[in-house]
């Protein structure tokens, strides 16, 4: 860095070129790319080669939590497995049970909406994906999961844990993608109310525990315990996943709309593994007898 | 400033602090975590300041926008806004007593956590109030032991 290192003086007092110089430098180049990425989305390619450059401290991250399931791995008895085996069987057979019901209503809903000449099928594809980061910005609730483009994940594929919506993929890299949580205050979902299919929006307010569903009239058949599941409207998230239970109703006088606060079904700041799903295909494709081809990758 | 330093310590320091910032941490205590990037930037400019500057700390920055998914630019402004105001006083602050090194270490990297947060919001952020600051403080917090851990490891590999 400076030329004359070889020299015996100690060079104490030396930076080479004034830094000065080089802050403004490397504040017009800043300047440049937030301009470049944040108003013109221009640098989502770099992003995405950069991103698959880091996947090492991805992997990092994450190592911990993999070291410390492999030392409870270590040291588990045998009587305890077999019992977790039984345990699993026996929740096996229940969920095969309900899936068999499950695979004849699908097939004949699908069946219904053909004749409808409906184009929605009931049944979607999923792969399985583990949580390795969040964010380190504590003011935006995202999360990283280690499945990316050679998974054929793309940005706006909605992302689920087994209680219900968890968000969508926003960004991908070779082998992560970034998934915006539903609570993030950026986020918002079109949702129904289960019980009669009023059509609303939540929000998300940056709380990891609370959703906003906004633009309620006062006369509005809402009630405390309500369950909102996805409209599908937007065509952004697939319909009938549940989303959030309304907790607590606020009514005031002269306001023209109630204040609605929903508690998120999914475990936002939990769940360690997620689903991400993929937008439906054709519907002649999506015939009941591969109805349920998950791809399940688990690591 | 060290006699010695040891190159591959840097690296490792680096890809480590880079860890701690995405790697899962408690839910609570999310907005306390200490800004690790920004005390390592701050180390090693302060120890070696003819070898570490404000290009090196701008390219950090950028690694640390990728992972936090800002725009570009936004932290690694930050990072060289830090190399910079330790290369400005690091022969004063050489001078200082730790509690007094503490606080420069508050101020240098509220300096910046400001300067990312005006940016942000310049963007379309909303405003997270004076919480943002709280990253500062427990970096000041953390700087007596990062640096003395950082010496010794130095002294020893260098």
């Amino acid at each position: 860095m400076i030329p004359w290192e070889g020299l015996a003086i100690k060079t104490i007092f030396v930076q080479g070129p004034v830094p000065g110089f080089r802050l403004i430098l490397v504040v017009l180049i800043s300047a440049a790319l937030i301009a470049a990425d944040a108003r013109f989305d221009k640098l989502t390619s770099v992003r995405s080669i950069l991103s698959t450059g880091l996947a090492p401290v991805y992997w990092l991250g994450n190592a911990p939590y993999r070291f410390s399931d492999w030392v409870e791995g270590l040291f588990v008895s045998r009587g305890d497995l077999e019992e977790q085996n039984e345990e699993l069987k026996t929740r096996l057979l229940i969920l095969e049970r309900r899936s068999l019901k499950y695979a004849a209503l699908a097939a004949e809903n699908n069946e219904l909406r053909r004749l409808l000449n409906s184009s929605e099928a009931v049944d979607d594809r999923v792969v399985i994906s583990e949580v390795v980061g969040v964010s380190p910005d504590p003011f935006s609730h995202e999360l990283i999961i280690n499945k990316g483009e050679s998974n054929g994940i793309q940005s706006g594929q909605a992302v689920l844990d087994a209680e219900g919506l968890m968000g969508q993929v926003i960004q991908t890299s070779q082998f992560t993608s970034r998934v915006l949580l539903v609570s993030d205050s950026s986020h918002a979902v079109p949702v129904e109310v289960v019980r009669n299919g009023l059509r609303y929006v939540l929000l998300g307010n940056g709380e990891s525990n609370e959703l906003d569903l906004v633009h309620v009239p006062d006369t509005a058949d809402i009630r405390e315990g309500d369950m909102l599941v996805s409209s599908g409207l937007g065509g952004r998230f697939p319909r009938g996943y549940p989303v959030a239970e309304v907790s607590d109703i606020t009514k005031e006088s002269g306001e023209p709309f109630v204040t609605i606060k929903a508690t998120p079904e999914a475990r936002l700041n939990q769940s360690r593994l997620v689903l991400v799903v993929f937008p439906q295909q054709e519907p002649s494709e999506a015939i009941p007898d591969e109805a349920i081809p998950e791809t399940e990758e688990v690591d | 400033m060290l006699s010695v330093i040891s190159y591959p310590l840097f690296a490792v320091s680096v890809v480590l602090a880079l860890v701690l910032s995405i790697s899962l941490f408690p839910v609570g205590w999310f907005e306390f975590r200490p800004e690790w990037l920004g005390l390592m930037v701050f180390y090693w400019t302060f120890r070696a300041p003819a070898q570490f500057g404000v290009l090196l700390a701008w390219c950090f920055g950028l690694l640390l926008d990728i992972l936090e998914s800002t725009a570009l630019g936004v932290n690694a402004v930050a990072m060289a806004l830090i190399a910079f105001l330790v290369l400005a006083i690091h022969q004063r602050l050489r001078m200082y007593p730790l509690p007094q090194q503490c606080m420069v270490v508050f101020l240098i990297l509220g300096t910046s956590q400001m300067l990312v947060h005006f940016l942000k919001q310049l963007l379309g952020a909303d405003s997270p109030g004076f919480a943002y600051l709280w990253p500062a403080l427990t970096s000041a917090i953390a700087w007596p032991f990062v640096s003395a851990l950082l010496d010794n490891l130095n002294r020893k590999l260098g």
